[in-house]
């Protein structure tokens, strides 16, 4: 009697992850070849999101993509219309008033609070520990409770014009801002010691889709991604702007470069930037919050930098004679992350892809435009 | 108070034998932005080489058609019309920096570095048509941005790793911000009627 003997080799196969899928937020295709359960290798497949956006820019007057460059993407809806504006001054040379730079920190940092949370929110919700999500989405609607009151909206917050802000605070709404930051600051720090404690999230965030510091600085990536990394590099600090050199910036860095890392930098920064605000709002000085007439913006070109949530923005803007403008480019911090992917989901478990896809923070409709 | 080395100018100009036009700025706070166009689009490798070994990050590429400049209105002359045509005089064109031709139809690509946060920013100039060298060995996160400006314009990226198309279907032609698309070709229904006629067309087909 004699027994096949077959092999016990773990079968090779490849898995599609997306576009449509269930753990992924957004629209994007991995194509995942597997060795058993361990990732051997990453293809990625774009385009599912994109809308011509940088053409239609050169349809719309400088003054129209304030507002359409908020609609770029939800999380950062700030950051774009900020980075275009200062574009937009570079080359006209107008100077924001001093009360709109802070009010410009306010809006960016209280969107980035939103953003950070959201983020480790959906981390909590991917580790399976549904109750902590719900706990901590619970916190962050804090914030955007916070962001409707002031702003009038929840995701595009309008804050935005060339020349400086559109809102413009108050005793009694600095007042309020503060009370809410003071409901969300103890919630933070109590997610901090849970994520340096609890097993469940330990278990699932240590030493997954490790991006080693030499490989951070090969895909050139950004933000949180970054400094998680190891990478101490921060657009507010390194290249800063807006009332930032005046402001006690704190920039976390973590050395191991896995999920837990890039978690822990979002949950420090998270309480940075409800220092920022506090200080913006002690500290904000009186006069207008903008300029008071809408300049022509001349022929020229210029960059301009700022450090969105999911870190580096990057617009370049050419103007000619006519309203419109000639070329508008940007780059969000995505961009670069999703290529790390490959390094972080090497040799990875099929069951972490989720997690660490969403480590990066990842933004399609930024990424695509 | 840059933070880039003093000698910047000096060792670019050595890699770049055609020239550099150098301009350089740096704002209230500090932050110094450099813009440095190339006069030979053949030198953005060793330039490129240097600003690596410098520290630098490849923070992004913009690829333009810069429109040509306007051209001067010329009074017409009225008595003309009587006499023989005149001859067209040759028209001058526009050149940039290194000689390349503006006639809107070249392109313009600045690869925008970072150095330890100022901003350098590369420009090279390149005829359409042109080709210019990838960057990709040397920056990875070139390879997206490369891909991109292939499928926008119709410029060839040399010794790409991967030119594979990034976000738009291979199905599709290159250059699309080089055309016209009309909104309804976009969305693939060049009118409501056309639509209708598409799908009825494919239903008789499968009948």
């Amino acid at each position: 009697m004699s027994h096949d003997h077959t092999p016990t080799v773990a079968p090779t196969y490849s898995i599609p992850v997306g576009p449509l899928h269930v753990a992924l937020e957004e629209p994007m295709y991995f194509k995942i070849d597997v060795e058993g359960e361990t990732v051997k290798h990453v293809g990625i497949n774009a385009g599912h999101a994109h809308r011509g956006i940088e053409y239609l820019t050169t349809k719309r007057t400088i003054y129209q993509n304030v507002v359409l460059t908020e609609r770029i993407c939800s999380l950062c809806s700030n950051s774009h219309p900020q980075t275009f504006a200062m574009a937009a001054e570079k080359i006209a040379g107008i100077e924001v008033p001093e009360r709109g730079i802070y009010l410009r920190v306010v809006a960016d940092e209280l969107k980035r609070i939103a953003s950070h949370i959201f983020n480790v929110a959906l981390l909590v919700h991917l580790t399976g520990y549904e109750t902590y999500f719900m706990h901590m989405m619970q916190v962050r609607e804090i914030c955007q409770d916070t962001l409707e009151s002031v702003f009038g909206n929840r995701q595009d917050i309008g804050a935005m014009c060339i020349g400086g802000v559109r809102y413009d605070v108050d005793e009694k709404s600095i007042a309020y801002i503060l009370a809410q930051l003071a409901r969300i600051e103890p919630e933070v720090r109590d997610f901090i010691k849970t994520f340096k404690s609890n097993g469940t999230i330990l278990r699932r965030t240590k030493d997954v889709g490790v991006l080693t510091h030499a490989n951070a600085i090969t895909c050139g990536v950004v933000g949180p991604v970054a400094r998680g990394s190891g990478i101490d590099y921060d657009v507010r600090r390194e290249a800063t702007y807006a009332a930032y050199d005046r402001l006690p910036l704190m920039v976390h860095t973590q050395t191991d470069g896995d999920v837990w890392s890039r978690a822990m930098v979002r949950l420090e920064e998270t309480i940075t930037s409800i220092d920022l605000v506090r200080v913006c709002l002690r500290d904000l000085p009186g006069g207008d919050a903008h300029i008071h007439d809408r300049p022509d913006i001349p022929p020229g070109q210029a960059i301009a930098r700022t450090e969105a949530p999911r870190g580096e923005v990057f617009y370049y803007l050419r103007t000619n004679e006519s309203a419109q403008p000639e070329r508008v480019k940007w780059r969000v911090p995505t961009y670069m992350n999703w290529d790390a992917l490959r390094f972080m989901l090497q040799d990875a478990k099929v069951a972490d892809i989720a997690i660490i896809v969403n480590s990066i923070d990842p933004c399609l409709s930024c990424t695509e435009r | 108070m840059s933070r880039l080395p003093k000698d910047l100018e000096a060792r670019i100009a050595a890699v770049a034998p055609s020239g550099v036009d150098f301009s350089t700025e740096t704002d209230a706070l500090g932050v110094t932005t450099v813009w440095l166009g190339l006069g030979n689009h053949a030198e953005l490798r060793p330039v490129a080489d240097l600003i690596l070994e410098l520290g630098g990050r490849l923070a992004m590429i913009t690829c333009t058609q810069p429109s040509a400049p306007e051209e001067e209105e010329e009074d017409e002359d009225e008595d003309n019309e009587d006499g023989e045509a005149k001859e067209p005089e040759p028209k001058e064109v526009a050149k940039s920096f290194g000689g390349t031709p503006l006639d809107g139809t070249s392109y313009e690509i600045d690869y925008h570095f970072d150095i330890a946060g100022d901003a350098v920013t590369v420009v090279a100039f390149v005829p359409h048509g042109g080709a210019i060298a990838s960057l990709t060995p040397l920056f990875r996160n070139a390879d997206w941005h490369e891909r991109e400006m292939m499928e926008l314009y119709a410029i060839n990226v040399t010794d790409h790793p991967d030119p594979s198309r990034l976000f738009l279907d291979a199905s599709i032609d290159n250059a699309v911000l080089e055309r016209l698309i009309p909104f309804s070709t976009l969305v693939n229904a060049a009118s409501t009627k056309d639509l209708w006629d598409r799908i009825a067309a494919n239903k008789k087909g499968a009948a």
